[in-house]
Protein backbone atom coordinates (compact mmCIF):
# COMPACT_ATOMS: atom_id res chain seq x y z
CA UNK A 1 0.00 0.00 0.00
CA UNK A 2 3.05 2.29 -0.10
CA UNK A 3 2.10 3.62 -3.53
CA UNK A 4 -1.22 4.81 -2.19
CA UNK A 5 0.34 7.77 -0.37
CA UNK A 6 2.00 9.05 -3.52
CA UNK A 7 -1.19 8.82 -5.56
CA UNK A 8 -3.32 10.70 -3.04
CA UNK A 9 -4.27 14.17 -4.27
CA UNK A 10 -4.04 16.96 -1.73
CA UNK A 11 -7.18 17.45 0.29
CA UNK A 12 -8.89 20.79 -0.13
CA UNK A 13 -10.37 21.78 3.16
CA UNK A 14 -13.01 24.25 4.13
CA UNK A 15 -11.99 27.37 6.06
CA UNK A 16 -13.01 27.34 9.70
CA UNK A 17 -15.24 30.31 10.38
CA UNK A 18 -15.30 31.22 14.06
CA UNK A 19 -17.68 34.13 13.40
CA UNK A 20 -20.44 32.13 11.72
CA UNK A 21 -23.13 30.30 13.68
CA UNK A 22 -21.56 27.08 14.96
CA UNK A 23 -22.39 23.97 12.96
CA UNK A 24 -23.26 22.17 16.18
CA UNK A 25 -23.88 23.60 19.59
CA UNK A 26 -24.92 21.49 22.55
CA UNK A 27 -25.86 23.29 25.74
CA UNK A 28 -26.07 20.82 28.59
CA UNK A 29 -27.80 18.33 26.30
CA UNK A 30 -28.20 14.92 27.90
CA UNK A 31 -30.46 11.92 27.72
CA UNK A 32 -31.90 9.83 30.50
CA UNK A 33 -34.10 6.82 29.83
CA UNK A 34 -36.87 6.43 32.38
CA UNK A 35 -37.94 2.90 33.19
CA UNK A 36 -39.67 1.01 35.99
CA UNK A 37 -36.29 0.07 37.47
CA UNK A 38 -35.25 3.70 37.63
CA UNK A 39 -33.52 6.15 35.40
CA UNK A 40 -30.68 5.17 33.08
CA UNK A 41 -28.48 8.07 32.12
CA UNK A 42 -27.23 7.39 28.60
CA UNK A 43 -25.56 10.72 27.98
CA UNK A 44 -24.63 13.10 30.79
CA UNK A 45 -25.39 16.78 30.13
CA UNK A 46 -22.92 17.75 27.45
CA UNK A 47 -21.78 21.11 26.19
CA UNK A 48 -19.83 21.29 22.97
CA UNK A 49 -19.40 23.42 19.91
CA UNK A 50 -18.34 22.49 16.40
CA UNK A 51 -17.44 25.57 14.38
CA UNK A 52 -18.50 25.92 10.78
CA UNK A 53 -15.85 24.29 8.61
CA UNK A 54 -14.45 22.17 11.42
CA UNK A 55 -13.88 18.40 11.26
CA UNK A 56 -14.35 16.94 14.74
CA UNK A 57 -13.92 13.34 15.80
CA UNK A 58 -15.65 11.81 18.79
CA UNK A 59 -13.98 8.81 20.39
CA UNK A 60 -15.02 6.77 23.40
CA UNK A 61 -15.55 3.25 24.65
CA UNK A 62 -18.44 1.12 23.42
CA UNK A 63 -21.80 2.03 24.87
CA UNK A 64 -20.70 5.45 26.09
CA UNK A 65 -23.47 7.21 24.19
CA UNK A 66 -21.61 8.42 21.10
CA UNK A 67 -24.38 7.29 18.79
CA UNK A 68 -27.03 8.76 21.08
CA UNK A 69 -25.22 12.09 21.06
CA UNK A 70 -25.13 12.01 17.26
CA UNK A 71 -28.83 11.15 17.09
CA UNK A 72 -29.55 14.14 19.35
CA UNK A 73 -27.61 16.41 17.00
CA UNK A 74 -29.45 14.95 13.99
CA UNK A 75 -32.81 15.60 15.66
CA UNK A 76 -33.70 11.89 15.65
CA UNK A 77 -34.06 11.84 19.43
CA UNK A 78 -34.86 14.74 21.73
CA UNK A 79 -32.53 15.41 24.68
CA UNK A 80 -34.26 15.06 28.06
CA UNK A 81 -32.21 17.99 29.39
CA UNK A 82 -30.52 20.91 27.70
CA UNK A 83 -30.76 21.68 24.03
CA UNK A 84 -29.10 21.08 20.69
CA UNK A 85 -28.67 23.58 17.89
CA UNK A 86 -27.46 23.07 14.34
CA UNK A 87 -26.38 26.23 12.50
CA UNK A 88 -28.20 28.29 15.09
CA UNK A 89 -31.54 26.51 14.65
CA UNK A 90 -33.16 23.42 16.05
CA UNK A 91 -32.14 20.08 14.49
CA UNK A 92 -35.66 19.87 13.01
CA UNK A 93 -34.99 22.99 10.98
CA UNK A 94 -31.73 21.42 9.81
CA UNK A 95 -33.73 18.35 8.68
CA UNK A 96 -36.23 20.50 6.83
CA UNK A 97 -33.46 22.43 5.11
CA UNK A 98 -31.63 19.18 4.34
CA UNK A 99 -28.49 20.35 6.04
CA UNK A 100 -27.58 16.95 7.52
CA UNK A 101 -25.69 14.19 5.74
CA UNK A 102 -25.91 10.98 7.75
CA UNK A 103 -23.65 7.97 7.30
CA UNK A 104 -23.97 4.91 9.52
CA UNK A 105 -21.82 1.95 10.49
CA UNK A 106 -23.74 -0.21 8.02
CA UNK A 107 -24.35 1.19 4.53
CA UNK A 108 -28.16 0.88 5.06
CA UNK A 109 -29.01 1.07 1.37
CA UNK A 110 -32.33 0.25 -0.29
CA UNK A 111 -31.78 -3.27 -1.66
CA UNK A 112 -34.31 -2.82 -4.46
CA UNK A 113 -32.74 0.33 -5.85
CA UNK A 114 -29.70 0.67 -8.06
CA UNK A 115 -26.60 2.49 -6.85
CA UNK A 116 -27.56 5.72 -8.62
CA UNK A 117 -31.15 5.58 -7.37
CA UNK A 118 -29.87 5.04 -3.83
CA UNK A 119 -27.62 8.08 -4.17
CA UNK A 120 -30.54 10.09 -5.54
CA UNK A 121 -32.79 9.15 -2.61
CA UNK A 122 -32.11 12.22 -0.48
CA UNK A 123 -33.00 14.49 -3.41
CA UNK A 124 -36.25 12.63 -4.14
CA UNK A 125 -37.47 12.79 -0.57
CA UNK A 126 -39.03 16.00 0.65
CA UNK A 127 -38.18 17.71 -2.66
CA UNK A 128 -37.76 21.46 -2.52
CA UNK A 129 -37.29 24.06 -5.21
CA UNK A 130 -34.20 25.38 -3.51
CA UNK A 131 -32.44 22.01 -3.61
CA UNK A 132 -29.19 22.45 -5.43
CA UNK A 133 -28.04 18.89 -5.14
CA UNK A 134 -25.16 17.43 -7.03
CA UNK A 135 -24.85 15.81 -10.38
CA UNK A 136 -25.35 12.10 -9.66
CA UNK A 137 -23.05 10.97 -12.47
CA UNK A 138 -20.27 13.21 -11.18
CA UNK A 139 -20.86 12.03 -7.64
CA UNK A 140 -20.60 8.39 -8.69
CA UNK A 141 -17.27 9.23 -10.34
CA UNK A 142 -16.06 11.08 -7.27
CA UNK A 143 -16.67 8.08 -5.01
CA UNK A 144 -14.94 5.84 -7.55
CA UNK A 145 -17.97 3.84 -8.66
CA UNK A 146 -18.02 4.76 -12.34
CA UNK A 147 -19.74 2.00 -14.26
CA UNK A 148 -21.57 0.66 -11.21
CA UNK A 149 -24.51 3.09 -11.33
CA UNK A 150 -27.00 0.45 -12.43
CA UNK A 151 -25.81 -2.25 -10.02
CA UNK A 152 -27.80 -3.26 -6.98
CA UNK A 153 -26.14 -2.81 -3.55
CA UNK A 154 -26.00 -6.59 -3.02
CA UNK A 155 -23.72 -6.85 -6.05
CA UNK A 156 -21.07 -4.59 -4.47
CA UNK A 157 -18.40 -5.21 -1.84
CA UNK A 158 -18.77 -3.72 1.65
CA UNK A 159 -16.34 -0.89 0.90
CA UNK A 160 -18.18 0.01 -2.31
CA UNK A 161 -21.53 -0.04 -0.50
CA UNK A 162 -20.17 2.35 2.13
CA UNK A 163 -19.01 4.68 -0.65
CA UNK A 164 -22.56 4.62 -2.02
CA UNK A 165 -23.79 5.61 1.46
CA UNK A 166 -21.25 8.46 1.52
CA UNK A 167 -22.37 9.60 -1.92
CA UNK A 168 -26.01 9.46 -0.80
CA UNK A 169 -25.19 11.70 2.17
CA UNK A 170 -23.26 14.13 -0.07
CA UNK A 171 -25.90 14.22 -2.80
CA UNK A 172 -28.06 16.69 -0.90
CA UNK A 173 -24.95 18.84 -0.49
CA UNK A 174 -25.20 19.13 3.30
CA UNK A 175 -23.13 21.64 5.25
CA UNK A 176 -22.87 19.12 8.12
CA UNK A 177 -21.81 15.49 7.79
CA UNK A 178 -22.66 13.22 10.71
CA UNK A 179 -20.67 10.01 10.45
CA UNK A 180 -21.38 7.24 12.96
CA UNK A 181 -18.46 4.78 12.81
CA UNK A 182 -18.79 4.67 9.03
CA UNK A 183 -15.80 2.37 8.51
CA UNK A 184 -16.22 0.08 11.52
CA UNK A 185 -17.60 -2.78 9.42
CA UNK A 186 -14.80 -2.61 6.84
CA UNK A 187 -11.56 -4.54 6.77
CA UNK A 188 -8.44 -2.72 7.94
CA UNK A 189 -6.99 -2.18 4.46
CA UNK A 190 -10.16 -0.67 3.00
CA UNK A 191 -10.63 1.28 6.17
CA UNK A 192 -7.26 3.03 5.93
CA UNK A 193 -7.98 4.02 2.34
CA UNK A 194 -11.45 5.28 3.19
CA UNK A 195 -10.11 7.83 5.70
CA UNK A 196 -8.52 9.88 2.99
CA UNK A 197 -11.38 9.18 0.59
CA UNK A 198 -13.68 10.70 3.18
CA UNK A 199 -11.50 13.78 3.67
CA UNK A 200 -11.40 14.29 -0.06
CA UNK A 201 -15.18 13.87 -0.40
CA UNK A 202 -15.79 16.12 2.55
CA UNK A 203 -13.72 18.76 0.78
CA UNK A 204 -15.74 18.54 -2.43
CA UNK A 205 -16.98 22.05 -3.07
CA UNK A 206 -20.58 22.74 -2.27
CA UNK A 207 -23.35 25.30 -2.35
CA UNK A 208 -21.90 28.74 -1.59
CA UNK A 209 -25.20 29.77 0.03
CA UNK A 210 -24.52 27.36 2.87
CA UNK A 211 -21.89 27.61 5.63
CA UNK A 212 -18.58 25.82 5.03
CA UNK A 213 -18.99 22.11 5.45
CA UNK A 214 -18.37 20.65 8.90
CA UNK A 215 -18.20 17.06 10.02
CA UNK A 216 -18.67 15.06 13.18
CA UNK A 217 -17.03 11.69 12.99
CA UNK A 218 -17.74 9.02 15.61
CA UNK A 219 -15.15 6.26 15.88
CA UNK A 220 -13.56 3.67 18.15
CA UNK A 221 -10.23 4.09 16.47
CA UNK A 222 -7.84 6.64 17.97
CA UNK A 223 -5.57 6.57 14.90
CA UNK A 224 -8.53 7.14 12.59
CA UNK A 225 -9.76 10.06 14.70
CA UNK A 226 -6.32 11.72 14.86
CA UNK A 227 -5.62 11.11 11.17
CA UNK A 228 -8.58 13.03 9.82
CA UNK A 229 -9.90 15.52 12.36
CA UNK A 230 -9.04 19.03 13.48
CA UNK A 231 -10.08 18.21 17.01
CA UNK A 232 -10.77 15.00 18.92
CA UNK A 233 -13.40 14.93 21.63
CA UNK A 234 -12.97 12.07 24.10
CA UNK A 235 -15.99 10.61 25.86
CA UNK A 236 -16.08 8.76 29.18
CA UNK A 237 -17.81 5.40 29.71
CA UNK A 238 -21.55 5.58 30.32
CA UNK A 239 -23.05 7.94 31.24
CA UNK A 240 -21.02 9.53 28.50
CA UNK A 241 -19.61 12.98 28.89
CA UNK A 242 -16.82 14.79 27.16
CA UNK A 243 -13.64 14.50 29.21
CA UNK A 244 -11.04 15.83 26.81
CA UNK A 245 -10.85 18.15 23.82
CA UNK A 246 -7.61 17.49 21.94
CA UNK A 247 -6.60 19.80 19.08
CA UNK A 248 -4.74 17.85 16.40
CA UNK A 249 -1.53 19.55 15.39
CA UNK A 250 -0.64 17.43 12.35
CA UNK A 251 -0.30 19.78 9.37
CA UNK A 252 -3.09 20.22 6.82
CA UNK A 253 -3.94 18.89 4.33
CA UNK A 254 -3.74 15.44 5.83
CA UNK A 255 -1.91 12.68 4.00
CA UNK A 256 -1.35 9.02 4.83
CA UNK A 257 2.38 9.57 5.43
CA UNK A 258 1.52 11.91 8.30
CA UNK A 259 0.53 8.83 10.23
CA UNK A 260 4.23 8.08 10.68
CA UNK A 261 5.15 11.52 12.00
CA UNK A 262 6.10 12.24 15.62
CA UNK A 263 3.30 14.77 15.90
CA UNK A 264 0.72 12.22 14.85
CA UNK A 265 2.07 9.71 17.38
CA UNK A 266 2.10 12.37 20.13
CA UNK A 267 -1.49 13.35 19.36
CA UNK A 268 -2.56 9.72 19.52
CA UNK A 269 -0.78 9.37 22.87
CA UNK A 270 -2.68 12.34 24.30
CA UNK A 271 -6.04 10.94 23.18
CA UNK A 272 -5.20 7.48 24.53
CA UNK A 273 -4.15 8.96 27.87
CA UNK A 274 -7.47 10.78 28.08
CA UNK A 275 -9.33 7.56 27.32
CA UNK A 276 -7.42 5.73 30.07
CA UNK A 277 -7.89 8.42 32.72
CA UNK A 278 -10.15 7.50 35.63
CA UNK A 279 -13.19 9.47 34.67
CA UNK A 280 -16.43 8.45 36.29
CA UNK A 281 -16.35 8.99 40.06
CA UNK A 282 -18.53 6.63 42.09
CA UNK A 283 -20.39 9.67 43.42
CA UNK A 284 -21.20 12.44 40.93
CA UNK A 285 -19.03 15.44 41.71
CA UNK A 286 -21.86 17.93 41.94
CA UNK A 287 -24.02 15.68 44.10
CA UNK A 288 -21.78 16.00 47.14
CA UNK B 1 -18.60 21.56 -9.83
CA UNK B 2 -15.87 19.67 -8.01
CA UNK B 3 -12.70 21.43 -7.12
CA UNK B 4 -10.35 18.47 -7.25
CA UNK B 5 -10.11 15.70 -9.79
CA UNK B 6 -10.38 12.10 -8.73
CA UNK B 7 -7.85 9.51 -9.76
CA UNK B 8 -7.82 7.24 -6.79
CA UNK B 9 -8.14 3.60 -5.92
CA UNK B 10 -8.49 2.58 -9.55
CA UNK B 11 -6.21 -0.39 -9.00
CA UNK B 12 -8.11 -1.35 -5.86
CA UNK B 13 -11.42 -1.06 -7.65
CA UNK B 14 -10.53 -3.53 -10.36
CA UNK B 15 -10.95 -6.68 -8.23
CA UNK B 16 -14.16 -5.25 -6.74
CA UNK B 17 -15.42 -4.60 -10.22
CA UNK B 18 -14.61 -8.09 -11.39
CA UNK B 19 -16.33 -9.53 -8.36
CA UNK B 20 -19.37 -7.34 -8.90
CA UNK B 21 -19.61 -8.28 -12.55
CA UNK B 22 -19.48 -11.96 -11.68
CA UNK B 23 -22.35 -11.62 -9.25
CA UNK B 24 -24.31 -9.55 -11.71
CA UNK B 25 -24.53 -12.52 -14.03
CA UNK B 26 -26.05 -14.55 -11.26
CA UNK B 27 -28.47 -11.87 -10.09
CA UNK B 28 -29.63 -10.85 -13.55
CA UNK B 29 -33.37 -11.22 -14.23
CA UNK B 30 -34.26 -14.90 -14.11
CA UNK B 31 -34.31 -16.37 -17.59
CA UNK B 32 -36.99 -18.87 -18.52
CA UNK B 33 -35.77 -22.33 -17.63
CA UNK B 34 -34.38 -24.27 -20.55
CA UNK B 35 -36.06 -27.55 -21.46
CA UNK B 36 -33.77 -29.98 -19.76
CA UNK B 37 -34.07 -28.77 -16.14
CA UNK B 38 -37.79 -28.22 -16.65
CA UNK B 39 -38.19 -31.79 -17.86
CA UNK B 40 -36.21 -32.99 -14.84
CA UNK B 41 -38.85 -31.48 -12.58
CA UNK B 42 -41.91 -32.36 -14.60
CA UNK B 43 -41.24 -35.88 -15.87
CA UNK B 44 -40.79 -37.81 -12.58
CA UNK B 45 -44.11 -36.71 -10.98
CA UNK B 46 -45.87 -37.19 -14.32
CA UNK B 47 -44.57 -40.76 -14.59
CA UNK B 48 -45.56 -41.43 -10.97
CA UNK B 49 -49.04 -40.09 -11.70
CA UNK B 50 -49.43 -42.31 -14.77
CA UNK B 51 -48.30 -45.36 -12.77
CA UNK B 52 -50.86 -44.51 -10.08
CA UNK B 53 -53.63 -44.10 -12.68
CA UNK B 54 -52.73 -47.39 -14.32
CA UNK B 55 -52.74 -49.10 -10.91
CA UNK B 56 -56.21 -47.72 -10.14
CA UNK B 57 -57.40 -48.76 -13.62
CA UNK B 58 -56.20 -52.34 -13.02
CA UNK B 59 -57.70 -52.39 -9.52
CA UNK B 60 -61.09 -51.12 -10.73
CA UNK B 61 -61.26 -53.52 -13.72
CA UNK B 62 -59.80 -56.63 -12.06
CA UNK B 63 -61.56 -56.08 -8.74
CA UNK B 64 -64.87 -55.37 -10.40
CA UNK B 65 -65.25 -52.12 -8.46
CA UNK B 66 -68.58 -50.44 -9.16
CA UNK B 67 -68.55 -47.19 -11.19
CA UNK B 68 -70.74 -45.73 -8.41
CA UNK B 69 -67.78 -46.07 -6.09
CA UNK B 70 -64.74 -45.50 -8.27
CA UNK B 71 -64.69 -44.62 -11.94
CA UNK B 72 -61.99 -45.93 -14.24
CA UNK B 73 -59.23 -43.35 -14.76
CA UNK B 74 -59.54 -44.00 -18.50
CA UNK B 75 -63.21 -43.00 -18.53
CA UNK B 76 -62.43 -39.89 -16.43
CA UNK B 77 -59.85 -38.89 -19.04
CA UNK B 78 -62.33 -39.69 -21.82
CA UNK B 79 -65.02 -37.44 -20.28
CA UNK B 80 -62.44 -34.72 -19.58
CA UNK B 81 -61.26 -34.67 -23.19
CA UNK B 82 -64.68 -34.97 -24.86
CA UNK B 83 -66.31 -32.31 -22.63
CA UNK B 84 -63.19 -30.15 -22.28
CA UNK B 85 -65.10 -27.05 -23.43
CA UNK B 86 -67.53 -27.41 -20.50
CA UNK B 87 -64.83 -27.93 -17.87
CA UNK B 88 -62.82 -25.08 -19.33
CA UNK B 89 -65.68 -22.55 -19.30
CA UNK B 90 -66.87 -23.59 -15.82
CA UNK B 91 -63.25 -23.47 -14.74
CA UNK B 92 -62.94 -19.88 -16.01
CA UNK B 93 -65.88 -18.93 -13.83
CA UNK B 94 -64.25 -20.51 -10.78
CA UNK B 95 -60.96 -18.77 -11.58
CA UNK B 96 -62.78 -15.44 -11.94
CA UNK B 97 -64.40 -15.85 -8.50
CA UNK B 98 -61.13 -16.97 -6.96
CA UNK B 99 -59.05 -14.13 -8.42
CA UNK B 100 -61.68 -11.50 -7.65
CA UNK B 101 -61.78 -12.75 -4.05
CA UNK B 102 -57.99 -12.76 -3.90
CA UNK B 103 -57.85 -9.19 -5.24
CA UNK B 104 -60.45 -7.89 -2.79
CA UNK B 105 -58.95 -9.81 0.15
CA UNK B 106 -55.37 -8.77 -0.65
CA UNK B 107 -56.25 -5.12 -1.22
CA UNK B 108 -58.28 -4.89 1.99
CA UNK B 109 -55.64 -6.73 4.04
CA UNK B 110 -52.79 -4.59 2.64
CA UNK B 111 -54.64 -1.36 3.43
CA UNK B 112 -55.47 -2.59 6.92
CA UNK B 113 -51.86 -3.69 7.45
CA UNK B 114 -50.61 -0.25 6.39
CA UNK B 115 -52.84 1.28 9.07
CA UNK B 116 -51.82 -1.26 11.71
CA UNK B 117 -48.11 -0.78 10.91
CA UNK B 118 -48.48 2.92 11.71
CA UNK B 119 -50.77 2.79 14.73
CA UNK B 120 -50.44 0.66 17.81
CA UNK B 121 -53.99 1.59 18.83
CA UNK B 122 -55.35 0.31 15.52
CA UNK B 123 -53.28 -2.85 15.94
CA UNK B 124 -54.75 -3.52 19.38
CA UNK B 125 -58.25 -2.83 18.13
CA UNK B 126 -58.14 -4.72 14.86
CA UNK B 127 -55.77 -7.64 15.26
CA UNK B 128 -57.84 -9.59 17.83
CA UNK B 129 -60.89 -9.28 15.58
CA UNK B 130 -58.86 -10.35 12.56
CA UNK B 131 -57.70 -13.43 14.47
CA UNK B 132 -61.27 -14.18 15.62
CA UNK B 133 -62.45 -14.12 12.02
CA UNK B 134 -59.47 -16.25 11.07
CA UNK B 135 -60.21 -19.02 13.58
CA UNK B 136 -63.89 -19.03 12.59
CA UNK B 137 -64.49 -21.41 9.65
CA UNK B 138 -65.69 -18.73 7.25
CA UNK B 139 -67.55 -21.20 5.04
CA UNK B 140 -70.09 -21.23 7.90
CA UNK B 141 -70.95 -17.68 6.83
CA UNK B 142 -71.91 -18.65 3.27
CA UNK B 143 -75.65 -18.95 4.05
CA UNK B 144 -75.54 -15.46 5.57
CA UNK B 145 -73.68 -14.00 2.63
CA UNK B 146 -76.27 -15.48 0.27
CA UNK B 147 -79.02 -13.68 2.19
CA UNK B 148 -77.07 -10.41 2.23
CA UNK B 149 -75.52 -10.43 -1.22
CA UNK B 150 -77.95 -12.49 -3.28
CA UNK B 151 -77.74 -15.64 -5.35
CA UNK B 152 -75.05 -14.34 -7.64
CA UNK B 153 -71.28 -14.07 -7.84
CA UNK B 154 -70.96 -11.60 -4.93
CA UNK B 155 -71.27 -14.03 -1.98
CA UNK B 156 -68.74 -16.33 -3.66
CA UNK B 157 -66.25 -13.49 -4.02
CA UNK B 158 -66.88 -12.46 -0.41
CA UNK B 159 -66.00 -15.95 0.87
CA UNK B 160 -62.89 -16.16 -1.31
CA UNK B 161 -61.82 -12.73 -0.04
CA UNK B 162 -62.49 -13.55 3.60
CA UNK B 163 -60.51 -16.79 3.39
CA UNK B 164 -57.50 -15.09 1.79
CA UNK B 165 -57.14 -11.92 3.83
CA UNK B 166 -55.47 -13.29 6.93
CA UNK B 167 -52.12 -14.53 5.57
CA UNK B 168 -51.81 -11.28 3.61
CA UNK B 169 -52.62 -9.17 6.66
CA UNK B 170 -50.07 -10.84 8.92
CA UNK B 171 -47.33 -10.88 6.29
CA UNK B 172 -47.97 -7.31 5.17
CA UNK B 173 -47.76 -6.03 8.76
CA UNK B 174 -44.45 -7.86 9.20
CA UNK B 175 -43.22 -6.51 5.86
CA UNK B 176 -44.18 -2.90 6.52
CA UNK B 177 -42.36 -3.10 9.84
CA UNK B 178 -39.27 -4.85 8.54
CA UNK B 179 -37.41 -1.66 7.78
CA UNK B 180 -33.81 -0.99 8.72
CA UNK B 181 -33.71 1.41 11.70
CA UNK B 182 -30.82 3.38 10.21
CA UNK B 183 -32.60 3.58 6.89
CA UNK B 184 -35.54 5.02 8.77
CA UNK B 185 -33.17 7.49 10.45
CA UNK B 186 -31.90 8.58 7.05
CA UNK B 187 -35.44 9.24 5.82
CA UNK B 188 -36.18 11.29 8.92
CA UNK B 189 -32.90 13.20 8.64
CA UNK B 190 -34.12 14.77 5.39
CA UNK B 191 -37.57 15.42 6.86
CA UNK B 192 -39.32 12.78 4.71
CA UNK B 193 -43.08 12.60 5.26
CA UNK B 194 -44.88 9.55 6.65
CA UNK B 195 -46.22 8.95 3.14
CA UNK B 196 -42.70 9.10 1.64
CA UNK B 197 -41.41 6.68 4.27
CA UNK B 198 -44.27 4.36 3.35
CA UNK B 199 -43.95 4.72 -0.40
CA UNK B 200 -40.17 4.51 -0.67
CA UNK B 201 -39.27 2.35 2.34
CA UNK B 202 -42.08 0.29 3.88
CA UNK B 203 -43.96 -0.71 0.74
CA UNK B 204 -40.96 -1.99 -1.24
CA UNK B 205 -39.65 -3.71 1.91
CA UNK B 206 -42.98 -5.56 2.15
CA UNK B 207 -43.03 -6.86 -1.44
CA UNK B 208 -41.27 -10.17 -0.70
CA UNK B 209 -43.61 -10.67 2.28
CA UNK B 210 -46.65 -9.96 0.12
CA UNK B 211 -45.57 -12.55 -2.43
CA UNK B 212 -44.96 -15.13 0.30
CA UNK B 213 -48.53 -14.63 1.53
CA UNK B 214 -49.91 -14.60 -2.01
CA UNK B 215 -48.51 -18.10 -2.54
CA UNK B 216 -50.65 -19.29 0.38
CA UNK B 217 -53.66 -17.15 -0.41
CA UNK B 218 -54.00 -18.08 -4.07
CA UNK B 219 -54.82 -21.71 -3.22
CA UNK B 220 -57.01 -20.63 -0.30
CA UNK B 221 -59.06 -18.45 -2.62
CA UNK B 222 -59.67 -21.44 -4.88
CA UNK B 223 -60.94 -23.43 -1.89
CA UNK B 224 -63.26 -20.57 -0.94
CA UNK B 225 -64.59 -20.27 -4.48
CA UNK B 226 -65.33 -24.01 -4.84
CA UNK B 227 -67.02 -24.35 -1.44
CA UNK B 228 -69.18 -21.29 -2.16
CA UNK B 229 -70.13 -22.81 -5.51
CA UNK B 230 -71.40 -25.94 -3.73
CA UNK B 231 -73.98 -23.73 -2.06
CA UNK B 232 -74.87 -21.84 -5.24
CA UNK B 233 -75.13 -24.79 -7.61
CA UNK B 234 -77.40 -22.84 -9.94
CA UNK B 235 -74.69 -20.24 -10.60
CA UNK B 236 -72.12 -22.37 -12.44
CA UNK B 237 -68.48 -22.98 -11.74
CA UNK B 238 -66.63 -26.24 -11.13
CA UNK B 239 -67.87 -26.48 -7.55
CA UNK B 240 -71.48 -26.34 -8.77
CA UNK B 241 -70.70 -28.91 -11.48
CA UNK B 242 -69.20 -31.30 -8.91
CA UNK B 243 -72.27 -30.86 -6.71
CA UNK B 244 -74.67 -31.61 -9.55
CA UNK B 245 -72.73 -34.61 -10.91
CA UNK B 246 -72.42 -36.03 -7.41
CA UNK B 247 -76.23 -35.95 -7.22
CA UNK B 248 -76.32 -37.70 -10.60
CA UNK B 249 -73.81 -40.27 -9.26
CA UNK B 250 -71.58 -39.51 -12.25
CA UNK B 251 -68.27 -39.96 -10.44
CA UNK B 252 -66.31 -39.89 -13.68
CA UNK B 253 -67.58 -36.36 -14.31
CA UNK B 254 -66.84 -35.39 -10.69
CA UNK B 255 -63.27 -36.56 -11.12
CA UNK B 256 -62.97 -34.72 -14.44
CA UNK B 257 -63.98 -31.49 -12.70
CA UNK B 258 -61.49 -32.19 -9.89
CA UNK B 259 -58.80 -32.75 -12.52
CA UNK B 260 -59.61 -29.31 -13.97
CA UNK B 261 -59.33 -27.78 -10.47
CA UNK B 262 -55.93 -29.38 -10.03
CA UNK B 263 -54.75 -27.89 -13.32
CA UNK B 264 -56.10 -24.49 -12.27
CA UNK B 265 -54.36 -24.72 -8.89
CA UNK B 266 -51.04 -25.58 -10.52
CA UNK B 267 -51.44 -22.74 -13.04
CA UNK B 268 -52.32 -20.10 -10.45
CA UNK B 269 -49.50 -21.09 -8.08
CA UNK B 270 -47.01 -21.08 -10.94
CA UNK B 271 -48.25 -17.67 -12.03
CA UNK B 272 -47.63 -16.25 -8.54
CA UNK B 273 -44.08 -17.65 -8.50
CA UNK B 274 -43.47 -16.21 -11.98
CA UNK B 275 -44.88 -12.83 -10.94
CA UNK B 276 -42.64 -12.86 -7.87
CA UNK B 277 -39.58 -13.35 -10.04
CA UNK B 278 -40.57 -10.40 -12.20
CA UNK B 279 -41.84 -7.95 -9.59
CA UNK B 280 -40.17 -8.67 -6.26
CA UNK B 281 -37.66 -5.95 -5.31
CA UNK B 282 -38.54 -4.25 -8.56
CA UNK B 283 -41.36 -2.08 -7.36
CA UNK B 284 -39.80 1.22 -8.28
CA UNK B 285 -37.83 0.20 -11.33
CA UNK B 286 -36.73 1.85 -13.44
CA UNK B 287 -35.80 4.84 -11.29
CA UNK B 288 -38.99 5.88 -9.52
CA UNK B 289 -39.76 9.54 -9.14
CA UNK B 290 -37.48 10.50 -12.01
Amino acid sequence: MTSLAASTPPVIRHPIEPEAAPAVQLEGAGLTYESKDGALEAVAPTTLKIRAGEFVALVGPSGCGKTTLMRIIAGLIAPTVGRAQVFGDSPQVAQQRKRLGLVFQEPALLAWRSVEDNIRLGLELNPRETDTGMNIEELIAVVGLTGFGRYRPAELSGGMQQRVALARALAIDPPLLLLDEPFAALDEITREQMRYELLRLWGVSHNAQEPPRSAMFVTHSVAEAVAISDRVLVMSPRPGRIIADVPITTPQPRRPEHEHSDRFINNCAIVRAALRAPTTPAVPLDAA
Amino acid sequence: MFSNPVRRLDSVDAPFGAEGAGQRERLAPVALPSWRPLAAWVVPPLVALIILAVAVEIWVRAGGVSVWVMPRPSSVLEVFVSDFGLYFSEGLLTVAVSLAGLAVGTAAATLLAAGVAHSQLLERAVLPIAIMVKVTPVVALIPLFIIWLGHSIEPKIAIAALITYFPVLINAIAGFRDVDARMHDFFRSVDASTWEIFRYLRLPAAVPYLFASLKISVTLSLIGAVVAEFFLSGQGGLGALIWIEQNNLRLDRVFAAVLMLTLIGVTLSTAVVAAERVFSWRLDQPSAGA
